[in-house]
């Protein structure tokens, strides 16, 4: 840790940044305890946050939290002992092993690496997505408690309360602290994937008043998949996943005017869109290993980021080629056919062929409980001179809106049409 | 090694209508499921379990203990027997509880050992 700054506050947030998953999964495979390793390495946390800036930041900050952790975990153990209490244990691939009862695959075959087994036990099938989502992020990735329940927009008692309940589960249902055999690897890594997507798509969810839009805390899902791709690289679903949320994250600064309203695609000033995270998505976009066969969940995750990569590559909306939108959204329909992607395709439709095309293209969609049929309906009702059945549409879309802003915005389009 | 419980729930009927064959297909799912079970851990009970409508159950009502016919709660699917297992962890668990017929449900639960409480 040489390049460590001598900072203390900064050192801190450094090392808690790139290093806490490693960590934690240090310490759950020594100590198989995940009700204590969590406590203990935020304990250790605090300890440094008011050491080091009297005793000065250790040479290696990331083994001093992990030896102060440790410490805390065996006091506890001592206690626990002392009442004789047992507590029960993660269980391992190790003990699997020793106990010689599962057909191992051939060692080789097997990645060992415990931050992967700690990736792959938080986003566990078996696991509520959401639950996994939130374990994912606070012992993966050590985000705290209270910004995982801003980015699912609950408050931090009831998130920590979830936490709690996936932890319980985990350790009392056996899912294994442990890497699958090679077969079953790939479909736990696009477990891993959708996880990590959820995330992201949660923190673009409009929340209710000011919390409109939570980026920093999408950009944490992105961190997620990064770390992932680092353990498996060139896995397809996760090399998709990034550059589709890299494209998407990159219109970050752009999508919220100064108003604190949303800005539509069309409006976004494109000079700020990140040409950084646009430039390294389409350079995954054109790895190697998403030409070959792949999975129909890395494929709809391809397809949808070749999607935002022709908005990411247009100079103006005008240029925008909705003719191969138009395609990638029918092969997206064949991998998973879903409302949302055929009101998307319906918009495109309506900037390639016209908004009676767009109309046309409509016809059946429904998603309850949402506005966004109306509102697409409304938009190209207008764009297609039909004011009357325009106007019927908005008053739909805005009385089932939720949204604040969108509302908003919904009710100014809807007044313009009397002007 | 953990210990669960696996709950084979199923819509009752059909079982004496199902020819030969299809009955079968189920005692070769049962067998693939023993068999995993004895290669990764142990079984320690199972039982096929009559139908619902056989089923007693006792509970208190307001203080006094009461007997009515029939099971706990009304559903389209009962349980329909069940495994009393030791395996490594739930992904074996899984893993067996997939070889099982697909007209089931089955449900996993892991059994919890009460601290205090000693049998008589």
């Amino acid at each position: 840790m040489t390049d460590a700054p001598h900072d203390p506050t900064a050192a801190l947030e450094s090392v808690v940044r790139k290093e806490w998953g490693r960590l934690t999964s240090l310490l759950l495979a020594q100590f198989r305890r995940l009700d204590l390793v969590e406590d203990a390495l935020s304990d250790a946390v605090e300890a440094a946050a008011r050491r080091w800036p009297e005793d000065g930041v250790p040479d290696n900050p990331a083994a001093w939290l992990v030896t102060t952790a440790r410490r805390r975990v065996v006091d506890r153990l001592r206690a626990e002992s002392m009442a004789q209490r047992k507590a029960p244990l993660l269980v391992t691939d190790a003990e699997r092993r020793e106990e010689g009862t599962r057909t191992m695959a051939d060692p080789g075959d097997l990645v060992e690496d415990d931050l992967l087994r700690l990736v792959l036990m938080c986003t566990h099938p078996a696991l509520a997505s959401e639950s996994a989502c939130a374990l994912a992020l606070r012992l993966v990735l050590g985000v705290s408690t209270h910004d995982i329940g801003r980015l699912f927009l609950v408050t931090e008692p009831t998130m920590a309360a979830r936490i709690t309940r996936a932890k319980k589960k985990v350790v009392t249902a056996g899912i294994p602290f442990a890497v699958p055999a090679a077969d079953d690897l790939p479909e736990r890594l696009e477990t891993v994937a959708q996880t990590a997507y959820l995330a992201f798509t949660a923190g673009y969810a409009p929340g209710s008043g000011p919390d409109l839009l939570r980026a920093e805390l999408a950009g944490e899902a992105i961190r997620l998949v990064r770390v992932v791709l680092a353990l498996r690289p060139g896995e397809p679903s996760l090399v998709g996943l990034l550059a589709l949320m890299l494209l998407q994250h990159s219109r970050r600064d752009a999508r919220v005017g100064a108003d604190g309203r949303l800005v539509l695609l069309d409006d976004q000033d494109r000079s700020r869109w990140r040409r950084d995270e646009i430039d390294e998505a389409l350079l995954l976009l054109s790895e190697p290993v998403l030409t070959g066969p792949i999975s129909p969940v890395a494929a709809a995750y391809l397809v949808q980021a070749r999607i935002a990569a022709e908005h990411a590559t247009a100079a103006t909306p005008e240029d925008t080629r909705w003719d191969r939108i138009v395609g990638h959204y029918d092969v997206l329909l064949e991998l998973t056919p879903s409302p949302s992607a055929r009101l998307a395709r319906a918009v495109a439709v309506a900037q390639a062929a016209g908004p009676e095309a767009g109309l046309e293209a409509l016809e059946g969609i429904e998603i309850a409980g949402s506005h966004r049929v109306d509102a697409v309906r409304a938009e190209l009702l207008v764009r297609a001179g039909r004011p009357v059945e325009a106007r019927d549409a908005y008053d739909a879309a805005i009385a089932v809106c939720r949204n604040e802003s969108e509302r908003a915005h919904l009710v100014e389009r809807r007044d313009r049409l009397d002007a | 090694m953990k210990r669960y419980v696996l709950l084979l729930a199923y819509e009752p009927g059909g079982w004496d209508d199902a020819s030969e064959e299809v009955q079968q297909t189920f005692f070769d799912a049962h067998h693939a499921f023993e068999e995993y079970v004895a290669s990764h851990g142990r079984r320690l009970a199972s039982g096929a379990l009559a139908d619902a409508d056989t089923a007693t159950t006792v509970r208190h009502v307001d203080g006094a203990a009461t007997v009515s016919d029939g099971p706990y709660v009304e559903t389209v699917e009962f349980v329909g027997g069940y495994y009393d297992v030791e395996l490594p962890d739930l992904d074996s668990a899984i893993e067996a509880a997939m070889l099982l017929p697909p007209s089931y449900a089955v449900e996993i639960r892991p059994t919890v050992l009460i601290e205090g409480y000693e049998h008589a």
